[in-house]
């Protein structure tokens, strides 16, 4: 009985060993193969970082006024927590006279974008489209960087929609019915289409439409 | 003594109906040659019978959606120059066409089967964009357009790139709004000044032996000579 267990016991340590061993042997193998030296410390990190992440990945959108005179950039930088860096500049159309307008990071969730219609007919505003964790939402902007006449430096269209109650839902803004009237369309609670709206940039006067857009 | 016959002269029923009958035929008649001279539709009214000259007037405001609006200043040298700069420039050869899709508000400018552009317009609000299939008859740099009615009164000088395709519809900026992709117009195709430039440079008008680029306004466009205008 007891020359058995003894018996165990050893194939017990033997296995234990002859599996440590091979590991070990393995692990050896490999950092001498990857590394040239013997580290295990170094060779943790073993996934070796992309080069995007050491400089960040960069994208950048543009568009261009009506009149191909005054352009708006987007610069994307994607961070290696995952949120992204949106730059936003003005230029002319050949990129002289650029103007630092505005910054914002977002989370993954979350972004921004410049629409098709982002000029205001004169040149003089821009709008940029906003989705923060799925609410939308649009800034206006001065085109010369300046701010408005409150010292704000952008306008929050959605919010002062949202301050009338008009009992219709912000959809979208899809752009300017003149030089100071950006259109924004509704929708109802029901989800169904509501009317529309005049959102004026002076004033800041949210004016309701007969004529839907 | 004689008796003097008198001539009864008294309506009958039918005599009523017969008439009745003959109004209506009469009526009738009438309302459908009317219909036959029906006058052809037209984007801007107040322009429609006049004259559609070259117009330059840097000093006037103009009338949008009951709200002035600040023309661009024109400066029509440079507009004929920048034209002549661009005839030299290489482009897909072929037979030209534009095609407007009205459902996605796309235009599609294609020398044959090889695409020159495409652009966001805008077409009729106000006023219906006519469907169907035409040819550039006039095209101006400059010219003024009015017309509408109580609040969509318009009266808009120095619209630039001009081109008529039916009537007094044609293609041509539009510096009163920024909302391509959606009907902002009376009938005519809104387009932003760069595309509308682009396209005006490109198109061809009508000479003495033949039409000017053909047009076709589409319900839905799939692919050149394949315009859906039901």
């Amino acid at each position: 009985m007891i020359t058995v267990r003894r018996q165990v016991e050893l194939e017990t340590v033997f296995l234990i060993t002859m599996a440590a061993a091979v590991s070990l042997f393995f692990v050896l193998y490999r950092n001498n193969n990857s590394q040239g030296q013997f580290n295990i410390i170094s060779s943790i990190p073993f996934v070796s970082v992309p080069a995007e992440a050491i400089s960040p990945q960069v994208s950048v959108a543009s568009q261009i006024s009506p009149d191909g005179t005054k352009k708006v950039i987007m610069k994307i930088t994607e961070n290696s927590d995952g949120t992204k860096t949106y730059d936003f500049s003005t230029s002319d159309e050949n990129g002289t006279n650029k103007q630092y307008i505005f910054t914002k990071t977002l989370d993954s969730l979350s972004n921004m974008s410049v629409p098709f219609n982002t000029w205001s007919p004169d040149d003089k505003y821009f709008f940029i489209r906003e989705s923060i964790a799925g609410n939308k939402g649009i800034l206006v902007f001065n085109g010369s960087g300046i701010s408005f006449a409150d010292a704000e430096s952008y306008l929050e269209a959605v919010d002062i929609f949202n301050q009338k109650n008009t009992g219709n839902n912000f959809d979208e803004a899809t752009g300017w019915a003149s030089e100071t009237l950006i259109i924004i369309n509704t929708k109802k609670q029901d989800g169904s289409k509501g009317f529309s709206y005049w959102f004026e940039i002076p004033s800041k006067a949210i004016i309701p439409l007969s004529t839907e857009f | 003594m004689g008796y003097k016959k008198v001539k009864k002269n008294r309506k009958t029923a039918w005599h009523y109906l017969k008439i009745y009958f003959v109004s209506v035929f009469v009526s009738l008649v009438i309302i459908t040659i009317g219909s036959l001279f029906k006058p052809a539709p037209c984007a801007n009214s107040a322009t429609c019978k006049s004259d559609l000259a070259i117009s330059v007037d840097n000093d006037a405001i103009g009338i949008f959606q009951g709200r002035k609006v600040v023309p661009p200043k024109v400066d029509l040298l440079a507009m004929e120059t920048f034209n002549s700069s661009v005839l030299g420039a290489k482009v897909p050869s072929g037979k030209k066409h534009i095609y407007v899709d009205l459902s996605t508000q796309t235009l599609y400018a294609y020398s044959g089967n090889e695409k020159f552009m495409q652009a966001l317009i805008s077409s009729g609000k106000w006023g219906k964009t006519p469907i169907g299939n035409y040819s550039i008859w006039t095209k101006l740099p400059v010219t003024r357009m009015a017309g509408g009615q109580g609040a969509d009164a318009y009266d808009l000088p120095n619209v630039q790139w001009v081109m008529y395709f039916y009537n007094d519809f044609g293609f041509h900026t539009a510096y009163w709004h920024n909302n391509f992709g959606y009907p902002m117009s009376h009938g005519c195709i809104n387009m932003r000044l760069i595309d509308a430039r682009q396209l005006y440079s490109w198109a061809d008008g009508p000479t003495s032996d033949q039409k000017g680029t053909a047009v076709s306004t589409c319900n839905k466009f799939i692919e050149p000579n394949k315009c859906i205008q039901d």
